[in-house]
């Protein structure tokens, strides 16, 4: 009994301390009412701190004084909000001033007198309006720039690795940003805890995830099974191989990257080519555009669509509903194309007269699946993932929360030789995304985004057509000439304001549009997209030539022709 | 062990290069062996974590190459073997390939059309000729119409 005494007599006190500490609250509040020299007015002021283009602003260093008083300071949070507690005691004010101050942006007071001081006197309480910031261009603003312009050079024109030039970026970056502050501060650009805020974890777990799963995958040979398969049903009718092969291939990219699918998709394809005399190109070129182009009909089929998913709030079922109509459309279309192109390549096997028995009976002997159990395992994991990227919307499931998951469950499954599996993750891959996400978010801090999208809203106007056939063609025409991630990664801020003030925009169009032309413009050239390189790499090396202007003659049209059928989707679904 | 290198990579354009050493095995009745350089310096640029398959996929890719042109050989009644060497120069791997078979002949085609750092130029092929033959004392033959 006497233990139940004191179990109820700490219950009791647990249930007084609310009002204990209410009345010590309110203890303070009178004190601070009575005194005569002091503030007399309720200590709370708050309100959102926009930029130009009336985007939250985020750590700006908000500051309420008085008559050379500081009376409060706070920082502003992700939406922009800030809250001021005024806890000095100070003469009652005739003004107060909140004054605004943020790295990148011209500094701005609010006066708050008269009624409102009034009023502040009375509720306790001041809505301050919002306060906008206008951009203020630095000498970090231009290094930036430079910095990231020239990391996109190099890129495009291969003179150091994707990865190591997105690195080069993010440290030259970090040392103006550390190294040249001190000295004027001007240079200063963002802060390493700043820059770890605009990477995109989402990203970067959902790429490793599919990364594993691929490598499992990989292994089984099914790439190769699946070729020859092409082969046997089409019964040795080019045209017919042609078809089922881009079939094949877009398949395996809609749920594969496209790299991984035309790494493995390459040699197979071409042995199929020599075997039945065929130039290989004729069935390379396809495939990989049709790889290109279906790849965006899910989430996971490019990473460029898992960062527009990721930064527009878009799930695998928007994209299934959304862009796959129209991506089947656009292969339609590039089917037809590559049979006409290629109508005079694709001859010698129609007469039969290059076929290689030979080679054909070894090509019977190598297309077969290797690990049966591994590809059935990875096959009812896979379906499972594709459940819950669907279904795992609905509670909020995140797609990288998926991908790990699945990975997972894979490699315990399997139990494989872990070693071999973690190095099947391409690292450099995901170091390529952390710092790129750096860069980006350097000139996104520096305002350089900002006026980018200024411009085209200014360009476009309230006009969502308009802004459908700038998004889509010119983000086409850019992508046949620098690398399409940076790119997407680059312009997803500025599709995020696009989408926020063009009426009839927040159904999310110029997300898609933005996909649209950043994938199926990887086809308008060899080095817009890097399953081309990898197809040209490959092809080369079996004495099969893909020169940048053989690319660009076969490949442009193509761009054309797709990129004409989804926008005509775009336009009539939304 | 005597006999015929010939370093070849597939795709209508090697067809002189394996022509001319099939004409060159058939007038010395010599065997020929036909080299293929497994070469994945394209993956620096991209995804080294797929080294492990595209190698294997490569490799295979080779052996094609390679069963092609000695089904070709076999044809004409020529004696042939396809040879898988791993390398970034393929002229290393044809120097080291004519000292372990101590051949007598190397067919050197040039690609046409190829801009990779590893192929040779006209200039560089016959450079790389004269040095075969100073180090392997085998002599190089040129496919009619390519060097002549």
């Amino acid at each position: 009994m006497k233990r139940y005494g004191k179990l109820l007599f700490v219950l009791l006190i647990l249930a007084a301390w609310p009002w204990v500490l209410r009345e010590d609250v309110q203890a303070e509040g009178a004190d601070v009412q009575t005194q005569g020299t002091a503030v007399s007015i309720s200590p709370l002021l708050t309100g959102y701190i926009r930029d130009a283009q009336a985007q939250p602003v985020l750590d700006a260093h908000v500051t309420a004084y008085a008559e050379n008083t500081v009376l409060a300071e706070a920082v502003s949070q992700e939406d922009g909000r800030y809250t001021l507690l005024v806890t000095a005691n100070t003469p009652t004010p005739t003004e107060i001033t909140i004054h605004v101050e943020r790295h990148h942006f011209q500094a701005a007071d609010y006066v708050i007198k008269d009624s409102d001081l009034e009023h502040l006197q009375q509720s306790h309480l001041l809505q301050i309006p919002i306060i906008t910031l206008e951009r203020h261009i630095t000498p970090g603003f231009w290094i930036a720039t430079f910095v990231f312009m020239g990391m996109l050079a190099l890129i495009a024109l291969g003179k150091l690795h994707n990865t190591l030039a997105a690195l080069l970026g993010a440290s030259l970056i970090f040392a103006v940003s550390y190294l040249g502050t001190p000295l004027y501060d001007g240079l200063y650009i963002f802060h390493f805890e700043d820059a770890l805020r605009y990477i995109d974890w989402n990203v970067i777990f959902l790429i490793m995830g599919m990364m594993i799963v691929i490598a499992v995958v990989e292994r089984t040979g099914v790439f190769q099974w699946a070729a020859y398969m092409a082969y046997r049903l089409s019964g040795g009718r080019a045209w017919l191989l042609v078809v089922i092969l881009m079939i094949v291939t877009g398949i395996a990219s809609a749920f594969l990257d496209n790299v991984t699918t035309m790494l493995l998709m390459t040699p197979v394809t071409i042995r199929i080519a020599l075997s039945l005399g065929i130039n290989p190109l004729a069935l390379l070129m396809p495939e990989v555009m049709a790889s290109n182009v279906v790849g965006i009909s899910t989430l996971v089929g490019t990473p460029t669509n898992i960062l527009i998913g990721s930064y527009g709030g878009i799930g695998f079922n928007d994209f299934l509903t959304n862009l796959t109509p129209g991506v089947m459309l656009a292969l339609v279309g590039l089917i037809l194309y590559s049979l006409f192109v290629y109508r005079h390549d694709l001859r010698p096997a129609e007469t039969g007269a290059g076929i290689s028995e030979v080679l054909l009976q070894r090509l019977a002997e190598r297309g077969r699946i290797t690990e049966p159990d591994h590809l059935k395992k990875a096959g009812v994991v896979g379906a499972g993932m594709i459940v819950l990227f669907v279904w795992g919307e609905r509670v909020h499931l995140l797609p990288s929360v998926t991908a790990v998951m699945g990975a997972t469950t894979l490699l315990l499954w399997i139990k494989p030789d872990i070693e071999e599996m973690i190095e099947a993750v391409d690292w450099t891959t995901l170091v390529f995304f952390m710092t790129l996400f750096i860069s980006v978010g350097a000139v996104q801090e520096v305002g350089l985004i900002s006026y980018i999208a200024s411009g085209i809203g200014r360009l476009v106007g309230t006009n969502l057509t308009l802004a459908m056939l700038a998004v889509i063609w010119l983000s086409a025409i850019l992508s046949t000439m620098i690398a399409n991630i940076p790119f997407t990664a680059a312009m997803l801020p500025v599709i995020g304001f696009l989408s926020g003030n063009i009426p009839g925009a927040e159904s999310k169009v110029l997300f898609y549009c933005l996909s649209v032309g950043s994938a199926m413009g990887g086809n308008g050239s060899l080095i817009g997209a890097s399953a081309n390189m990898v197809t040209a790499g490959i092809a080369e090396r079996a004495g099969s030539s893909i020169t940048y202007m053989y690319f660009l003659r076969k490949g442009f049209p193509a761009l054309v022709v797709t990129v004409t059928l989804a926008t005509i989707w775009l336009f009539i679904h939304f | 062990m005597s006999g015929i290198v010939c370093a070849i990579r597939g795709g209508a354009s090697s067809q002189p290069t394996i022509d001319q050493a099939i004409r060159t095995a058939v007038a010395t009745d010599l065997p020929v062996y036909f080299l293929y350089v497994l070469n994945l310096d394209f993956l620096k640029k991209g995804s080294q974590s797929r080294t492990q398959t595209i190698s294997a996929e490569m490799r295979e890719l080779g052996e094609f190459i390679l069963l092609a042109a000695q089904a070709q050989a076999e044809q004409q009644g020529v004696s042939a073997q396809g040879i898988i060497r791993e390398g970034d120069v393929v002229g290393d791997e044809i120097i080291g390939l004519c000292h372990e078979l101590t051949a007598d002949y190397v067919i050197l085609g040039r690609p046409k059309g190829a801009k990779q750092e590893n192929v040779f130029t006209h200039e560089q092929l016959d450079r790389f000729g004269r040095h075969i033959e100073e180090e392997t004392g085998a002599s190089v033959v040129y496919p009619l119409g390519d060097n002549s």
